[in-house]
């Protein structure tokens, strides 16, 4: 089954892929932190054994798992393909995972809240992904009450959840725009309309791939629609400005911007060792050689994917024995030359 | 500035060496820094701020209130947390946190949120009609002239912490109310 992130990315855009995510907690429990050993287990196997026919429903296949018996690799990886959230490593404690085969759909069982559910789609899709979470979540609220109060809302362990429990994302791919000197001042700006703009793989200046996540701030007082269009809106705004300063870059510096998208792609095509943060940043580089129109792919591909492919733990997990550092930039460098796309 | 040694973060440590009374000066980035290892100072500037310890701030629980102990004693009957373990890491731990330590932080919730009334998505068993009423007939009925006057009020107010989005909301609201007057 084609997994979400292979989708390819639609030609003439900036936008990645969309995000949502709800949580959740379950009223007749302490939230996680303060629930003992046994109901950590016990809310974990209720929720993963009361959902087994989740299978039926979707005509998706689901996974389910017990996070506490995967090893470290195993959550690694889920962490790098956004399954699961970083504070999965540092938990001692019972937790579960049901996971969709195309890894569109994801609960994720006594991590910071009770029940995470993300959804995650190629493209600009907020309004698709929050209507799979939604069903999602009336699905699993007719069988467990959630803590729900009339002025707050859902409940969540953290104040910064309150209310609808909804965080949207868009990821959007900035070079350009990143490079603007005024760029951190747009960030801040964007702000004020309760929109947070952060890299995807690190701050400011090191935010190798120019990836960057636009999500909403506030989860309190506003509706989803109006949280999912607000997020829609900034992400959209910000892939026009992109767009508007590739073409003009296009228009005056052609040579050059075919020059780095050529020469991004012939590292990417050659080299014998790369660092993930060169890997990343000439994948960008092909990225934008590609949705511009100076390369043209022989067939659709997914770029997304291979910054995927190029992180550390997914080449681990693929190695049939345990790899140094440098070896990982040689079996990078090796991966890239394998799923890297023909051009014409 | 950059820093002088990765050319590449912005340098925020200034580092003055004195030789033999030959003064020369370096700035860098907090990274390369502590790498250098002189002194201290730098791993002050890269331990990183706690976002509890921020939201802590932002709900209006202060140091000298944990101090005075006016709080100290406030514990959530259903969870057992404490007043000063919800202030370190701003995290409630059960649903009956939220009506032990929500009077607290009061309005101070607007500050983080925006706002302090949920108004999306609700349970099908929770009823809707049973919760509508209650806050309205507390309000003393305004005229129209003293509502405008208050949202004038709030518009200032919001000018003033640059929520223009707020503030442009309070003015189409005055504007439908002139209009409805009119009418």
């Amino acid at each position: 089954m084609t997994k979400w992130y292979e989708v390819p990315e639609s030609v003439d855009s900036s936008v990645i892929y969309s995000k949502v995510r709800l949580v959740r907690n379950w009223a007749e429990y302490p939230f996680p932190g303060k629930m003992t050993k046994e109901q950590s287990l016990e809310l974990t196997a209720r929720i993963l054994g009361g959902a087994q026919d989740l299978n039926d429903k979707n005509h998706n296949k689901y996974l389910y798992s017990y996070l506490h018996q995967m090893s470290d690799l195993e959550k690694a990886v889920l962490i790098e393909r956004k399954v699961l959230n970083l504070d999965v490593l540092k938990k001692k404690d019972a937790g579960g995972l049901i996971l969709s085969e195309d890894e569109r759909v994801s609960i994720t069982i006594n991590g910071e809240d009770h029940v995470r559910i993300q959804v995650l789609e190629k493209g600009l899709k907020l309004d698709e992904c929050y209507k799979a979470a939604d069903l999602m979540d009336d699905y699993i609220g007719k069988s467990i009450q959630y803590a729900f109060d009339e002025k707050y809302g859902y409940l969540t362990a953290f104040p910064t959840n309150m209310g609808t429990g909804l965080r949207a994302s868009v990821i959007v791919h900035l070079p350009m725009l990143s490079r603007k000197k005024n760029f951190n001042g747009l960030v801040a700006d964007m702000g004020r309309f309760g929109i947070t703009v952060r890299g995807v793989y690190g701050e400011g200046s090191e935010n190798y791939g120019s990836l960057y996540r636009v999500s909403n701030q506030k989860t309190l007082g506003q509706t989803e629609k109006d949280i999912l269009d607000l997020v829609s809106k900034a992400a959209t705004e910000l892939a026009l400005q992109e767009h508007r300063i590739r073409r003009e870059a296009l228009k005056h510096h052609a040579i050059m911007c075919a020059d780095e998208a050529y020469k991004s792609y012939g590292v990417l095509k050659y080299a014998r060792r790369l660092s993930k943060n060169d890997a990343m940043e000439y994948l960008s580089k092909m990225l934008s050689g590609i949705s511009t129109g100076i390369l043209e792919v022989k067939e659709p591909c997914s770029v997304h994917e291979l910054i995927l492919g190029v992180q550390p733990a997914n080449l681990l997990s693929q190695a049939d024995r345990p790899l140094s550092k440098e070896e990982v930039d040689v079996v990078r460098a090796d991966y890239l030359r394998d799923h890297i796309p023909e051009i014409r | 500035m950059l820093c002088e040694q990765c050319k590449k973060r912005e340098a925020t440590v200034r580092y003055v060496e004195v030789v033999n009374g030959v003064t020369t000066e370096h700035n860098l980035c907090g990274v390369c820094a502590s790498q250098l290892d002189i002194g201290s100072f730098s791993a002050v500037l890269e331990k990183e701020i706690s976002l509890a310890s921020l939201l802590s701030g932002l709900l209006g629980i202060q140091d000298t209130e944990k101090k005075d102990g006016r709080f100290a004693d406030v514990v959530c009957p259903n969870c057992g947390t404490t007043y000063e373990t919800f202030v370190e890491s701003s995290r409630f731990g059960c649903r009956d946190c939220y009506s032990v330590f929500g009077p607290l932080f009061g309005d101070n919730i607007r500050h983080l949120q925006g706002s302090e009334r949920h108004v999306g998505k609700r349970p099908d068993y929770v009823i809707r009609e049973a919760v509508e009423p209650a806050e309205e007939p507390l309000m003393p009925k305004l005229s129209v002239e003293e509502q405008i006057r208050l949202l004038q009020a709030r518009i200032k107010d919001a000018i003033r912490r640059e929520d223009y989005e707020e503030a442009a909301m309070l003015r189409d609201e005055i504007r439908s109310l002139k209009e409805e007057n009119e009418s």
